[in-house]
């Protein structure tokens, strides 16, 4: 019996002293990122847009976006529009590709001919839907033409990754896709699906080799593990701190947290076709009904924004500085109801997805406990994501559904859901699809702006959505990381970031 | 052996009925292809891929096509992944497997270790203790624990990881969290038959020919009291699994159980119908070894 106990407190002892040196070995050189959303794949032509994340962190586009939405020259050093349908982009010189062959025309050539492939499976295709095909000029020139004036080419050309034609041709598109070899700043070493994903500086990167020599994106998809994570410093940077653990890192001494505004805009949106949401009065009052810095504080944590009475963000290309966000005014909802002809309110309902966005169920049953308050008694129904995106394809989604738009910082990319030619819109507006289109095919841009802040004007007369957060992307690092910004566009540029 | 080969051609049963089950309802309830693409999709890439995926024909040819594949031994190509779902999911199944046998083991040397503590004393403290143990384990959700023993072993005293996969040291804290899950069911069934086997004529006879307490509980009781733990076993395999996919969502641990969450949130059909073949399969093949234990254990039990 005493053997026995003094092999367990042995092995105890093992355990303990075993796992601390384990930790103690965590590599000095190696930058550990907890990501929040870890795709199943990381090739270029995959669904979700996080993707692009991961591809970003090989491959590069011809034009990248920063971390502030802004566009950036990347593959390509300079562009030109000959004509609206006709743009030359000079591509740099002297970049190489991980296996040391030169960067070229022929790659954009081969890439850009492959995603318009309509054969091809290629998701985020439709950012550069138009374009009719891509010719090579000389070795570092290369032209690329659409079938209608382009004014957002540019920002679609930032999310398709420049593969390599020699190497794809050579091991072929499932094995380049499984094993990337870009340009970027890292260069690929393992990839395992759902746990981590493995890379390595790439000491030749044009834009300087990264300040880390190694580097490794863990899939921590729990919110309260990967915290955990951060405070015992097995990562020394987090995406996504949920809001009601913030408190519990901000008194954390070495812990630091960064936020920034997305351009992801969170609405409530209305079913505008049938009552009593056809009454502009009910939806106004209901605008009225919601206080909305109360809740981007409480359920927010204070980061992020309250929208302007409008789709976009301050950020976005289209924001109208001129109009405001609508108060808090229980009484003139009140008001407003009764005029509409229910005094006693009605039945009311939000879907949402559970998730999906910030703290997106608990603002949803916050605006509900607000609309109930003016008499309008809503229940949130929480909808699973598959179930969700039939409902939003039938247009079913009931009297109100909770939802974020993306913008990545051009109005075009949100306000195309409130149009007929998104086949996802309920309220609708001739004047506002006329002008959509007008924007999307000048390339005058005082004129897109001009379309796009009388859009925002006509939205916020009419109050299709309650347009409530511009949501913030919280991040948590450790203070001995430099160098590191969260992105408005929620990718990951690790190339500038540090460890001490 | 007869017995064995019936029970072994039983198995595709259930199995179709499951397939069936699982298939019908993923392709009612979402589109993979408009959750593949996202919102933006255009038609004519939906009907590429659509076509691809044979997701063009009525539902019931499209199943016909899946269990002619299913035949063949083809599991079909996830959508996520553009690879063979049979092949994904068997690299992530040895992760779940070490982490559901581990907590298994843990949970029966846990359970019966305590059944019998609590059997022996029985009224007294550490029956009293024990039982109360056992009773909060059961009622804690197993997410909540999780947490717990991360916030203890990994944040304040610093022992363990708090997630991800790696050494051994990293299997401790989702091995104890699956086995809470499971120890206060041992324990007990193990206390009540252990008690119950104390009151039988053999053990009586056994102490009246002058087997001391220890002998007698070691090697009259245990032996006999055993075996409901046994079956117990098999029936909580299920739950296992169930615990499995909470517990490797907490500790960001790349197994099958996420892996399936996942492909049901992407409706990606052919991994999520491979992953619970798999599953079913092992619960039906423990099951057997479970039979074939107890008549190991047990002369009584007879397999026919």
């Amino acid at each position: 019996m005493r053997g026995v106990l003094r092999t367990v407190v042995a092995t105890a002892l093992a355990v303990a002293v075993g796992a601390s040196s384990a930790q103690a070995q965590k590599d000095k050189d190696t930058l550990v990122v907890g990501a929040s959303l870890f795709t199943d794949s990381i090739a270029p032509t995959g669904g979700a847009y996080i993707t692009l994340s991961l591809c970003y962190q090989t491959w590069e586009p011809l034009v990248a976006r920063d971390n502030d939405d802004k566009l950036v020259p990347a593959l390509a050093e300079k562009w030109e529009a000959i004509s609206p349908t006709h743009w030359r982009f000079f591509l740099r010189k002297g970049v190489k590709w991980h296996d040391g062959t030169p960067f070229t025309a022929a790659d954009v050539k081969f890439t850009i001919d492959y995603v318009i492939d309509p054969k091809q499976v290629y998701a985020r295709k439709t950012r550069i839907a138009g374009v009719t095909g891509a010719e090579v000029i000389d070795d570092y020139t290369v032209d690329i033409k659409t079938a209608s004036p382009a004014p957002l080419l540019l920002r679609g050309l930032a999310d398709i990754p420049i593969e390599s034609k020699a190497h794809t041709e050579k091991v072929g598109q499932a094995e380049a896709h499984k094993k990337p070899m870009g340009t970027g700043p890292w260069k690929y070493v393992e990839w395992v699906a759902g746990d981590r994903y493995d890379l390595v500086a790439n000491p030749d990167y044009w834009g300087g080799a990264p300040a880390m020599k190694k580097l490794r994106i863990r899939a921590i998809p729990e919110g309260a593990t990967r915290v955990a994570s951060l405070v015992a410093g097995e990562t020394d940077i987090i995406e996504e701190i949920p809001v009601d653990l913030l408190p519990s890192v901000e008194k954390r001494k070495n812990l630091r947290i960064d936020a920034v505004e997305s351009s992801v805009s969170l609405v409530h949106t209305f079913d505008t076709r049938k009552p009593p949401f056809n009454d502009v009065r009910v939806r106004l009052a209901l605008d009225y009904a919601i206080d909305k810095q109360m809740l981007l504080k409480q359920m927010l944590g204070g980061y992020g924004s309250v929208l302007d009475g409008q789709l976009v963000t301050k950020a976005t290309f289209g924001y109208n500085p001129n109009i405001k966000s609508r108060p808090y005014d229980p009484a003139k909802a009140k008001a407003l109801l009764a005029e509409a002809g229910f005094p006693k309110g009605f039945e009311n309902k939000i879907n949402t997805l559970s998730g999906r966005y910030l703290s997106d169920v608990d603002i949803a049953n916050a605006v509900a406990g607000m609309m109930s308050a003016v008499g309008v008694k809503t229940s949130v129904n929480i909808v699973e994501g598959g179930v969700w995106s039939q409902l939003d394809r039938t247009r079913e989604q009931g009297p109100m559904y909770s939802v974020g738009w993306f913008s990545v910082g051009d109005a075009d990319f949100n306000t195309v859901w409130y149009t007929e030619a998104s086949k996802r819109n309920y309220w609708t507006s001739a004047e506002f699809d006329k002008l959509w289109l007008e924007a999307r095919s000048t390339m005058d841009e005082a004129a897109r702006l001009k379309a796009y802040n009388r859009m925002m004007e006509i939205m916020h007369e009419e109050v299709p959505s309650i347009f409530l957060f511009g949501l913030p992307r919280i991040s948590g690092r450790n203070e001995k990381v430099s160098g590191w910004q969260p992105s408005r566009d929620s990718l990951l540029r690790l190339n500038k970031v540090s460890v001490k | 052996m007869r017995y064995l080969l019936r029970r072994l051609l039983l198995v595709p049963v259930p199995l179709i009925f499951v397939i069936a089950f699982v298939f019908v309802v993923l392709r009612l309830t979402g589109d993979p292809v408009a959750i593949y693409l996202g919102l933006d999709a255009t038609p004519e890439q939906e009907a590429v891929l659509r076509a691809e995926l044979h997701l063009d024909k009525p539902v019931p040819v499209q199943f016909g096509y899946f269990l002619l594949d299913l035949l063949r031994g083809d599991f079909g190509t996830s959508i996520q992944f553009k690879r063979p779902a049979m092949e994904v999911v068997a690299e992530r199944l040895g992760s779940t497997l070490q982490l559901l046998s581990l907590g298994l083991l843990l949970a029966i040397v846990l359970g019966v270790l305590g059944g019998v503590a609590c059997a022996v004393w029985k009224d007294k403290v550490p029956d009293f203790l024990i039982s109360v143990l056992a009773v909060a384990g059961q009622s804690m959700p197993s997410f909540w624990l999780g947490i717990l023993l991360i916030q203890l072993f990994a944040l304040d005293l610093q022992w363990l990881p708090t997630s991800g996969q790696g050494g051994w040291e990293h299997m401790v804290l989702p091995v104890v969290t699956l086995a809470t899950f499971l120890v206060p069911n041992f324990i007990l069934v193990m206390r009540v038959s252990v008690l119950e086997t104390a009151r039988e004529q053999f053990v009586v006879t056994a102490r009246a020919r002058g087997a001391g307490p220890a002998r007698a509980l070691w090697l009259h009781i245990l032996p006999n009291a055993i075996n409901p733990v046994v079956s117990l076993v098999g029936l909580q395999l299920g739950r296992l699994m169930g615990g499995a996919v909470v517990t490797e969502s907490i500790f960001a641990w790349p197994g099958v159980g996420r892996l399936m969450v996942s492909a049901i949130f992407q409706r990606d059909v052919p991994i999520v119908i491979a992953a619970v073949f798999i599953v079913a399969v092992t619960i039906v093949l423990a099951n057997l070894l479970v039979d074939l234990v107890q008549a190991a254990i047990d002369p009584r039990i007879r397999l026919r």
